[in-house]
């Protein structure tokens, strides 16, 4: 009996073997695989989240319509955990599997910046969804991303402002990170080119709730625009404190970092009339951001967020450039550095020489209560 | 722009003065720094808003009750965290404290979640101007608030019969309870009575920035410490002027000079006034006994 149990699960397991075997040589020719590294557990794990639903839309989109010259494409997601040493460590594993065609991938810059000499070396696109520092434009060739870098939302936002909008006395507040600093820095140095004049800047703390030594100095010199560079709790607070010396009128003008519900929860009517630039908006009436926010809620039951879109459109592009370059990955690079206007859910996308996105951000406003598209 | 920003340094000035009084009568009588006050603060802010815009109770109901329930608040943390351990290392109190400290930044993350609210207290805010001067009713109100406490705090102190329990409990705990004095009740009153006062303040920022988070207890806390510390801690007179002088300076450094150096300007006038005089502006020298 115990002989015969033992001789039947040799045979099986011999089987399962033999199988697996002919399914690796059979499957190769009949599905088409593409990497995903982002954060699925630690602390970005939510945008991690969101970004693996974003890309198994797009997925399951172009499956359903009967995948790639018939082959149906599946996705490898490998969790980053948000650090840069696991990112490395996730980007050998997808860059070393010659089946894996293009990367998804990563979602914070330093994971990013972590996996580029990898990618580039193994010759595999990643592109990012969600990296905007500044170092990720000289990455490498293989490194794309479908978000702008902050110097171009914060260039955007300084021409909005002074040649379109006609302001000529600038305040700047911004909050002391890199992030800020550098938001500040391009909205500075964009205004002072177009002839306009920076009258006062001044940094805040991070968590910051007493605006008010700020805020007498921007009423002191009476400037014609607020520009905010900064995170939306903040922006709030200080829209709220500017009643309180006389500057109710002030127009206040943020970029993406303030597109959050939460400002205007938190803001109420202090932030009505908040101009701001940001490139993903839920209620859009462009046909792919519309077809792609309808697709998202029947699909996970929720309204998609900025990095969803993101990595949609990072998706899209690499299911792109598989369906026209084929399954070479030099190809597929040559393909995504020479694409223009793909219309995309977060607009239309086409990359610079260093693989950055070139997109025009969208104006937003704040009116009765919630963010709408102008202009 | 000069008074402006004088009137928005004495308002942050009456608000750390208020955290402060709390740090400097606990170490009066107990000669230990309680970690825990900021967050008491933090909490007394919460709770007032959960009095007025939670359950909708009126302003004179609400405040006294938040006042309340946060000195009782501080009573407990004492009696369950602070007193087990008197008779042990000072260190193990300090410790003990930073674990209070966590423990209600937690709490006050799992009741009211980790974000920013808006603080509806249900004190309308009125501006008046003058000229270019704009000041609020919260503002005067701070102000104001602090002066009357003060006197109120300083009567108790010197003339009531629990004052003067405080007074001998703060000169030596051990003299005292020899003398009949019931030590316990008067830690647990000084408890109370600070934060009750951190409770005042906690309600009076709410109101005044419009705002509320778990973590907002820590830079107030910090900043209240530092203003104790600079008048002379144990000394009442001194936590008040200490709290102004680190509200004007803030102020006129982030003013006049960079607002981003705004907390090195706080702490740089500690450190200096600390060179000079080791025992703050108000403090009494005192010589450890071997």
């Amino acid at each position: 009996m115990k002989k015969s149990m033992k001789r039947i699960l040799a045979f099986v397991l011999v089987a399962t073997m033999g199988l697996s075997l002919s399914g690796c040589g059979s499957k190769k020719e009949e599905t088409i695989k593409i990497g995903l590294g982002t954060p699925l557990t630690g602390t970005s794990a939510q945008d991690g989240q969101a970004i693996q639903n974003g890309v198994n839309l797009a997925v399951k989109q172009c499956n359903d319509a009967g995948g790639i010259d018939g082959k149906q494409v599946v996705v490898v997601a490998e969790d980053d955990k948000g650090d840069s040493s696991e990112a490395a460590t996730v980007a050998n594993k997808l860059a070393q599997d010659d089946s894996i065609l293009a990367v998804v991938g990563h979602f914070n810059s330093s994971c990013t910046l972590a996996g580029a000499p990898i990618y580039n070396q193994a010759g595999v696109v990643e592109i990012s969804p969600g990296s905007s520092a500044a170092a990720v434009t000289d990455a490498g060739d293989y490194t794309f991303r479908v978000i702008t870098t902050d110097a171009v939302q914060g260039g955007y936002l300084a021409d909005w402002c002074v040649n379109e909008l006609g302001y000529q006395n600038i305040a700047i507040l911004y909050e002391n990170t890199d992030y800020g600093l550098g938001l500040a820095d391009v909205a500075q140095e964009s205004t002072t080119e177009l002839g306009a004049q920076v009258v006062v800047r001044e940094a805040y703390e991070v968590g910051a709730t007493d605006f008010s030594t700020l805020l007498t100095k921007v009423a002191n010199v009476n400037p014609d625009v607020l520009i905010i560079g900064g995170l939306y709790n903040e922006t709030a607070l200080i829209a709220k404190q500017m009643k309180n010396y006389g500057l109710e009128d002030l127009q206040v003008m943020g970029v993406d970092a303030i597109f959050s519900d939460a400002l205007i929860e938190l803001g109420g009517d202090a932030v009505e009339g908040i101009k701001l630039t940001g490139y993903f908006y839920a209620n859009s009436d462009e046909e792919v951001s519309k077809s792609f926010v309808e697709a998202y809620e029947a699909e996970y039951d929720e309204t998609p967020g900025t990095y969803a879109a993101y990595a949609y459109d990072a998706a899209l592009i690499v299911l792109d450039a598989i369906r026209n370059a084929g399954t070479d990955r030099a190809a597929i690079q040559q393909y995504i550095a020479g694409l223009q206007d793909f219309p995309g859910a977060t607009g239309t996308i086409s990359f610079d020489e260093n693989g950055d996105a070139i997109k025009a951000p969208l104006k937003m406003e704040i009116r009765d209560g919630s963010f709408v598209v102008i202009d | 722009m000069l008074t402006q920003q004088l009137v928005n340094g004495l308002t942050v000035g009456g608000i750390y003065a208020l955290i402060a009084l709390g740090y400097t009568m606990v170490y009066g009588i107990l000669k230990i720094v309680n970690f825990a006050h900021g967050d008491v603060f933090m909490m007394g802010s919460f709770l007032g808003l959960f009095f007025t815009e939670g359950l909708g109770m009126p302003l004179l109901v609400a405040f006294p009750l938040a006042a309340a329930a946060t000195a009782f608040m501080g009573i407990f943390i004492e009696r369950i965290a602070y007193r087990p351990i008197r008779v042990a290392d000072k260190l193990a109190v300090l410790i003990s404290a930073l674990g209070v400290s966590t423990f209600l930044q937690n709490l006050a993350m799992l009741i009211w979640g980790t974000g920013t609210h808006a603080y509806n207290s249900g004190i309308p805010v009125i501006t008046y101007r003058f000229d270019r001067l704009v000041l609020s009713n919260i503002q005067i109100g701070v102000i104001v608030l602090c002066l009357i406490l003060m006197t109120v705090l300083y009567l108790v102190v010197n003339k009531t019969k629990i004052g003067i329990a405080m007074r001998a409990t703060s000169e030596s705990l051990v003299s005292a309870q020899l003398m009949g004095i019931n030590t316990e009740k008067v830690i647990s009153f000084t408890f109370g009575i600070g934060s009750a006062l951190a409770c005042i303040a906690g309600v009076l920022v709410g109101t005044y920035y419009d705002a509320v988070y778990p973590t907002v207890g820590y830079s107030y806390g910090l900043k209240a410490f530092a203003a104790a510390i600079l008048g002379g801690i144990g000394s009442i007179p001194g936590a008040m002027l200490g709290g102004f002088v680190i509200g004007i300076v803030e102020t006129l450094g982030a003013a006049y000079l960079s607002a981003g150096y705004r907390d090195a300007f706080a702490f740089g006038i500690l450190i200096i006034v600390l060179i000079f005089r080791p025992s703050g502006i108000l403090g009494r020298k005192t010589v450890d006994k071997v």
